[in-house]
């Protein structure tokens, strides 16, 4: 077995503020998807749901003072990123220059964004918070996280569509192969804001009653991926493996949310193969689905393809919402299940972006 | 998987310099400035209305109907990697599109449509605000419309870490040469004026009143500028087998974290200095390997004296023996394409021995006191040149190029 392995996993999800509160949310059934209230809501009826946090408690892992001035997706990361360190009982002293993080995302810094547009326009251009600024960069998540735990490895953060966090899972596989780092925190972390969620509403591309659609999502989620001698050498049990990821793109226009079940079979059967995983060998598959008719069919047309007796499935997107947070939590519940359950043997993680994004990830036991 | 190695065929740029990378360099060799005073928005109200805008859009080679979907930064990275492709003499027709990746760094991207957006439904409610142009604002839109215009199969990825962004895609791109995932891949960035990013580093006070001064004793910020930069990397051995022509050698890269502060370079230039040396252990090179540095160089108050503390404890001795410019001078700060475009004209300065000078230089600064290359370009040997970038949020790169064949 190659690859590097995990030993932890967190997420900050609208289902609950840390992972088993969310695994244990999603093992009934509960769903974070509600109507959205506001009172700066156009008045109207068809509006689309959302998966918000509603009332975020930063403390313990951040205290409420600092998290005041962060953007809401730089709060989860830090959240999130604290307790994957406790759940991998990883002690940064020491080892901060071979610790990095690589987070995706697909929203963070919207919310200080549109507020000092607002500030802009409505008052003056010098009326802009050179405070709000340094945070409406997407990297503010990351690079909060790793000021805040004194991370100084490599610190990448990448947008690519629904797919952000499988592609910093990719990424960091190269980074812990060649040596630049010994743990690496790899995950997601999202903020949902109202005016992009009426942007999307209005152009179709979320969820009402009349139509099929995505459900905007927020939260965070992370993994401590590490190198296999380094996570032994600190005593550290590997919970899973990252067998493999893989990447097999459709040259599609960067909004459009289409694909041919053939390419997503060709995406998944690729994973499988680079992981040494028969279809047999799956025991859960987190499927991509996030209620965009013409995705989800492909999806279930190329599950069907690729595997002759279909393993059960998890959909986590309609009950958090879509974004590349949501990624990231599926691949923290696998590793939550290879960890807890000894007979399950392999998890696929789906993630089938706009723009023929497409990724696959397998997870096996360490 | 480490006998891979990666070399530059292509290379593109569209910058307030000229449409194209030529253009751009002989530019920058004669020491041209292109900032000057924003016509893309109103500039009244900010402490200034300077910054490196590219006057003229080009032609991004595409239909009219997909021409009106793209945002200033789509069309600006679109006509760069025209040229990049082009001048790299790929036959993609001949080539599996499965093995050529796309990896850009970017940030701005379509914001300054989603401003009009904003400031329409502010101002008039959300009937008067077309939402569309809010879809072009991720900054992963560039790297899928190049993706889709050329059908590239290959990996692709967007590197979101403000103004490093371009710097650490060329990394990941060479990474995907290096461990075989990839043959060729179409790197760099593209990046665009918006209010945000000018009014924001207004309200920090980091904008200079006039054109940029790095290095310089009187330097009071940076100008900010736009510009996109493509670079066509390719695995050596392939691209010596079909004839291409190799512009320089990629060496290496390092990229870690200040962790010290969003807005603040650490000012000992010990964080600076772990990035360079992360680099040159990557690359396998010495101090005494490196004879230019192409510098990040904002022009801020803080960035200069801390970027010349951090190459004098990184390469020691070698640091006062070396040229040490900063095309922003030029430029301006290009934000997320800045990493890009500065690797392009490091790999010029590889090529063609020409070392771009840091104009507007008058003033000697004790703190900045390394050899700038004031005003006027040079000629030099440079076998192995270094490119620093550095970002809000302590995210530090530093690349490697070298000449070819070396």
């Amino acid at each position: 077995m190659t690859g590097p392995v995990v030993t932890g996993a967190s997420a900050v999800t609208a289902l609950g503020r840390d992972l088993a509160t969310t695994r244990a949310a999603l093992a009934v059934g509960r769903s974070a998807v509600l109507p959205v209230e506001s009172p700066d809501l156009p008045d109207r009826t068809d509006h689309s749901p959302a998966a918000r946090i509603a009332a975020f408690t930063p403390e313990p892992e951040l205290p409420k003072m600092k998290a005041r001035r962060l953007d809401r997706a730089s709060q989860y990361a830090v959240v999130a990123a604290r307790q994957v360190l406790a759940d991998a009982g990883y002690a940064m002293t020491g080892r901060e220059e071979r610790t990095g993080i690589l987070l995706g995302t697909g929203s963070a810094g919207a919310g200080p964004l549109v507020e000092m547009e607002r500030q802009m326009a409505l008052e003056s251009p010098d009326a802009a918070s050179p405070f709000l600024f340094p945070y409406t960069v997407s990297n503010a998540p990351a690079s909060v996280t790793a000021i805040e735990l004194g991370i100084k490895g490599p610190n990448v953060t990448i947008t690519q569509k629904d797919a952000a966090a499988l592609n910093a899972l990719f990424y960091g596989r190269m980074l812990l192969s060649d040596g630049r780092a010994d743990a690496l925190l790899v995950g997601a972390a999202d903020e949902w804001n109202l005016q992009y969620h009426l942007a999307y509403e209005r152009v179709h591309a979320t969820r009402t009653a009349r139509r099929s659609g995505f459900v905007l999502g927020e939260g965070a989620a992370c993994l401590v991926v590490e190198d296999e001698a380094a996570a032994r050498a600190r005593g550290a049990a590997a919970r899973a493996r990252v067998a493999s990821v893989v990447m097999r793109p459709a040259a599609l226009s960067p909004q459009v949310r289409r694909a041919e079940a053939a390419r997503l079979a060709e995406a998944m059967n690729a994973s499988l193969d680079e992981a040494g995983v028969p279809p047999a060998g799956v025991g859960i598959v987190h499927l991509s689905r996030n209620g965009v008719a013409a995705t989800d069919d492909a999806e279930a047309a190329a599950l069907a393809a690729v595997f002759p007796k279909p393993p059960p499935v998890a959909a986590v997107k309609e009950a958090i919402g879509e974004n590349p947070f949501a990624g990231a939590v599926q691949l923290a519940l696998a590793v939550a299940a290879l960890h807890e359950n000894p007979a399950l043997g392999a998890v696929l993680v789906n993630a089938f972006g706009a723009g023929g994004n497409f990724m696959c990830a397998v997870l096996t036991r360490p | 998987m480490s006998d891979r190695r990666v070399v530059v065929t292509g290379l593109g740029a569209v910058t307030s310099l000229g449409n194209n990378l030529e253009t751009t360099w002989t530019g920058l060799v004669e020491g041209r400035c292109g900032i000057g005073p924003i016509t893309l928005f109103d500039a009244e109200g900010f402490r200034t209305k300077l910054a490196a805008e590219i006057r003229e859009l080009p032609d991004p080679g595409v239909s009219s109907r997909v021409r009106r979907r793209l945002s200033r930064t789509d069309v600006i990275g679109l006509a760069a990697a025209a040229e990049a492709i082009a001048g790299a003499g790929l036959d993609l027709s001949r080539e599996d599109p499965a093995r050529i990746g796309v990896v850009l760094g970017a940030g701005v991207s379509g914001l300054l449509d989603s401003e009009n957006y904003f400031r329409k439904l502010l101002a008039h409610g959300p009937r008067a605000a077309r939402p569309t142009l809010v879809l072009n604002q991720p900054p992963d839109q560039t790297t899928d419309r190049i993706a889709q215009r050329w059908g590239l199969l290959g990996p692709r990825s967007t590197i979101t870490t403000a103004c490093s962004s371009s710097a650490t895609s060329l990394g990941y791109a060479a990474d995907l040469i290096r461990h075989g995932v990839c043959d060729v891949v179409v790197t760099g960035g593209a990046d665009t004026l918006a209010r945000l990013t000018h009014g924001g580093f207004n309200a920090l006070r980091a904008v200079d009143p006039e054109p940029c001064r790095p290095f310089d004793r009187r330097r009071k910020g940076l100008s900010i500028g736009e510009a996109a930069a493509i670079l066509v990397f390719e695995e050596e051995t392939r691209a010596r087998r079909r004839g291409a022509e190799i512009h320089a050698r990629f060496l290496g890269y390092g990229v870690t974290s200040d962790a010290h502060h969003m807005t603040q370079p650490e000012p000992s230039g010990e964080a600076g200095a772990r990035t360079l040396r992360a680099c040159l252990e990557a690359a396998r090179l010495s101090p005494a390997d490196v004879d230019y540095v192409n510098a990040h160089g904002t022009a801020t108050p803080q960035n200069d004296p801390a970027e010349t503390a951090s190459l004098k404890r990184a390469l020691g001795a070698r640091a006062r023996e070396i040229p040490v410019s900063s095309i922003k001078s030029m430029l301006g700060h290009c934000l997320c394409s800045a990493g890009a475009i500065e690797a392009a004209a490091t790999v010029l300065t590889v090529a063609r021995g020409v070392v771009p000078p840091t104009i507007h230089y008058g003033e000697p600064d004790p703190e900045c006191d390394l050899d700038v290359v004031p005003n006027t370009a040079r000629t030099a040997r440079i076998r192995t040149a270094l490119s620093n970038s550095y970002a809000f949020g302590g995210n530090s790169t530093v690349l490697a190029f070298g000449a070819f064949p070396g």
